[in-house]
């Protein structure tokens, strides 16, 4: 017998005991008919045993069996690295005042504000890292202090403007939103650094709907959404490219959504990876943050969906589209939002 | 500010233990024409049922006019209103037009149906698009394009929003898709929104604003603006691209044909009217039918269910029928669904068509296991301990054509051969075509459109409506019109072999 069947299971236990009593009333039902049909009396035995029997199954089908299956299909969707559900939807299935106690208890240590505190310090963590990183720091000082040599001072001088602006928007308060002109903002002052050290290895595009470019960018999205991105886009595409390098931002709005593709034409990646990696953006990435060793591509990616499902909910985040040697794309789907005040869990970011 | 239509947000769907869709993202805007090329097939059928019904899903949200329909807590199991256009037809073929797309619809609550008056609804739609129609005319004796514009009206007057059209162009001529491309051009300015389904990135190109691109249950990629153009598309199959390529290099001068295989010889069938040809050894032939008519006609020749009125088929001056006959073979529309014996084992499947050499074949364990060790190393060890319904699309296409090979015909006919094939089993089955060829074998290709069919042929012949009949050779290939696939290779195949170099 399989291991859900068996009888060692409550459920299974109610179950049958469900069942017999179903045959029991049917049983006599039958039995009251069979003894109208050889001319005794019984017939209204009968009827009333077959209602009691109907109105019991329906009253057990849609009272107990069809919210018992909802609750463990809602229970196996978080066990099997689906994302963490919403307790209130909990509310039509519990079995016991316990179970409901249960579950606030798991969504409170899963999700606010624990987890974004989380998340916050990933990034924070990441900006910090981003500071101390030799590499970061060697190749960009090199290229200031090259530029200084062949140029003069000018660029030195907007150079060392780009970084400074670059780390006063990075490390100040991260769990604001911001609007995505300010991001944008960041994300090109991030993309001039590179530039230095890539010259016109690397470039930039950015797309706009333009009837919607102002509603565009005025929506809010949690601050350093973008950057990461970005860097992860430079450091695992088109880096590894040989020849030019171009990255597209495109922004687009629907009626309820604020579409951001982040393109670029580098190295790509194979489907077995790209699958592994929506994986962890599509569910698995509350467990895999706490687990996975940072120096494993796909972090920063993994940390801007996250912030993106416990802000605005698990229907928005990341995707990723990406074809060998052609590229990559990464989709950012998050509601449109003009005030933080729109937020149904704004407490999340205090 | 673009209205989606249509989203699914991470689907997840499982059958029977295996994973169909996963992680399946998609958006279809309004009015938008969305192209999507099934690189690899696996979960389209998944995909295209879970579009009408709202089926359980393991993961994710599908949206549809802009409201949740369905998602991995709750699944209704209603139909949604989306219309899917394929060459299974969901008309109901006694009927006639007007009672299909007025009387068998929700809501329809007359007792009287007055034909006059439905005819007069449907006339400005018909007038609307361009498209002479009987509307009174009963289904069945519909064109296969008359067929689809049907059930596309059918849906824009039921007000389905998304129209699905799954793989068309294999069913209708290049005329004909035309037309319904206009069509679809006309409803999408409208507001209709439409997926247009097509291993052929060339159809798509010229139709599709966003391409998305299938493969094992995922988006891969969706291409959008530059990346549409046909030079950059190209980089996405590269791999097919330079195996065509290379087939072309190594095609040599024209040389000696020798004598024909096979002779058609004044043939003369509904709309055929006196076809002359001849096919001869190693050659690969395609055979366009501009028309639909001309397609069945044929096709009805070469499986025997039509008899020829005047002429026949020759074989060495000798009068001969191609059904039954060994000499010949006939692939069939999509082999792995017709042409294949469930019940029977791989290696009977295989030697089927070995028999009339060997007729001991059955009962000799030597010849079963000399073939065994020579078609193992091509078709693997494991395959022919394998039950039919074991084997992957990929088995199945190979035991179809070895099966072929086995038999050693002169001359093969194949009824559109890659129809319904994604990317990968189209490559497959062209190499297994090439093995036919290397082998001096005479290949024919009945198709209704192009595709890959071009890549592989010495001549082209197309027949028209009329049973006039146009032959077009290799040289002149280059000059095809423009949505004509592989036609690039072909134009930089003329003028390399211009300026005397690569190509003899």
């Amino acid at each position: 017998m399989r291991e859900e069947y068996r009888l060692k299971y409550i459920c299974n236990r109610v179950l049958l005991l469900a069942a017999a009593v179903f045959l029991l009333l049917l049983l006599q039902a039958a039995a009251w008919l069979l003894r109208f049909l050889q001319g005794g009396t019984g017939l209204w035995q009968g009827l009333i045993h077959g209602a009691a029997a109907g109105l019991y199954g329906a009253v057990y089908w849609f009272w107990i069996i069809v919210p018992y299956r909802k609750g463990e299909k809602w229970i196996s969707h978080f066990l099997d690295g689906y994302g963490i559900p919403d307790s209130r939807e909990a509310d039509s299935f519990l079995l016991t005042p316990y179970m409901k106690r249960q579950i606030e208890m798991a969504e409170k240590v899963l999700k606010a504000p624990g987890a974004m505190d989380f998340n916050k310090r990933q990034a924070q963590y990441l900006a910090l890292q981003n500071q101390i990183n030799p590499h970061f720091l060697y190749n960009t000082l090199e290229s200031i202090r090259g530029e200084a040599l062949l140029a003069g001072l000018n660029s030195v001088a907007d150079m060392t403007e780009a970084l400074a602006k670059f780390f006063r928007y990075t490390i100040t308060k991260v769990e604001n939103l911001v609007s995505v002109e300010e991001e944008l903002d960041n994300c090109e002052t991030y993309f001039r650094i590179q530039k230095y050290r890539f010259g016109d290895r690397l470039r930039l595009h950015v797309e706009c709907d333009e009837e919607d470019r102002e509603d565009i960018m005025n929506c809010r999205i949690p601050k350093l959404t973008l950057q990461p991105i970005m860097e992860n886009s430079i450091i695992h595409g088109t880096e590894l490219k040989v020849g030019t390098g171009n990255l597209k931002l495109q922004f687009e709005r629907t009626d309820s959504r604020l579409i951001i593709r982040l393109s670029d034409d580098g190295v790509g990646m194979d489907e077995h990876t790209l699958a592994r990696l929506n994986r962890k953006l599509a569910g698995e990435a509350q467990t895999a943050s706490y687990q996975e060793d940072g120096r494993q591509g796909g972090i920063a990616l993994v940390n801007v969906n996250n912030r993106i499902h416990l802000i605005f909910g698990e229907e928005y985040g990341l995707h990723v589209y990406s074809v060998p040697q052609k590229g990559t794309d990464v989709e950012i789907s998050v509601p449109v939002v003009a005030s933080e005040r729109q937020l149904p869990n704004r407490g999340i970011l205090s | 500010m673009r209205e989606e239509i249509f989203r699914m947000e991470r689907v997840t769907r499982i059958e029977r233990g295996m994973v169909r869709l996963e992680d399946f993202n998609l958006q279809v805007y309004k009015g938008e024409i969305m192209g999507l090329l099934p690189v690899n097939a696996h979960g389209m059928t998944a995909f295209l049922n879970l579009l009408q019904t709202n089926l359980p899903i393991r993961d994710g949200y599908v949206y549809y006019g802009g409201g949740l329909v369905n998602s991995w807590k709750e699944s209704g199991r209603e139909a949604n209103r989306i219309s899917i256009i394929q060459a299974q037809s969901c008309l109901v073929e006694q009927m006639t037009v007007t009672d299909n797309i007025f009387v068998l619809r929700q809501g329809f609550r007359q007792r009287m149906i007055r034909p006059g008056i439905l005819q007069s609804q449907l006339e400005p739609f018909l007038r609307d698009i361009g498209i002479d129609l009987a509307a009174d005319c009963r289904v069945e004796k519909l064109s296969v394009f008359e067929r689809v514009v049907v059930e596309l009206l059918k849906a824009v007057i039921l007000g389905y929003r998304l129209i699905v059209l799954n793989e068309i162009s294999t069913l209708i001529s290049s005329r004909e898709l035309c037309k319904l491309h206009h069509i679809m051009r006309h409803y999408a300015k409208r507001g209709f929104s439409f997926l247009y389904v097509s291993p052929h990135f060339e159809e798509l190109v010229q139709l599709c604003g966003r391409v998305a691109m299938f493969s094992h249950g995922r988006i891969q990629k969706v291409l959008r603006g530059a990346e549409m153009d046909e030079e950059c598309l190209r980089g996405y199959v590269e791999e097919y691209d330079s195996m065509v390529r290379a087939h072309l290099e190594s095609c040599g001068a024209e040389s000696e044909k020798g004598a024909p295989v096979l002779t058609v010889d004044g043939l003369t069938c509904g709309s055929l009217n006196r076809l002359n040809l001849n096919f001869y050894a190693g050659e690969c032939v395609v055979i366009q039918n501009m028309d639909n008519e001309v397609y069945k006609d044929l096709t009805g020749l070469l499986t025997g269910a039509l008899r020829a009125e005047t002429g026949c088929f020759r074989m060495e001056g000798n009068p001969v029928e191609i059904s039954g006959n060994r000499n010949a073979a006939v692939i069939l529309e999509q082999p792995t669904r017709t042409m294949l014996f469930p019940r029977m084992s791989y290696m009977d499947n295989l030697c089927m068509g070995l028999s009339w050499r060997m007729p001991g074949v059955w009962n000799s364990f030597r010849i079963q296991k000399s073939i065994r060790k020579e078609y193992g190393k091509l078709l693997g060890e494991d395959v022919f301990d394998m039950q039919l319904e074991e084997l992957d699309e990929k088995q199945k296409y190979q035991l179809v054509y070895m099966r072929v090979l086995l038999q050693k015909p002169r001359i093969v006919f194949c009824i559109q051969p890659f129809k319904g094939a994604d990317m990968s089993h189209r490559m497959l089955v062209w190499k297994l075509l090439e093995m036919m060829l290397n082998k001096k074998i005479a290949v024919v290709i009945l198709a209704l459109n192009l595709a890959d069919a071009i890549s592989l042929a010495e001549r082209l012949v197309r027949i028209g409506s009329d049973g006039s009949m146009e032959e077009i050779t290799r040289d002149h290939f280059g000059s095809l019109s423009g949505d004509a696939p592989w036609r690039y290779l072909y134009r930089e195949k003329s003028v390399k072999t211009a300026d005397g170099n690569v190509f003899p």
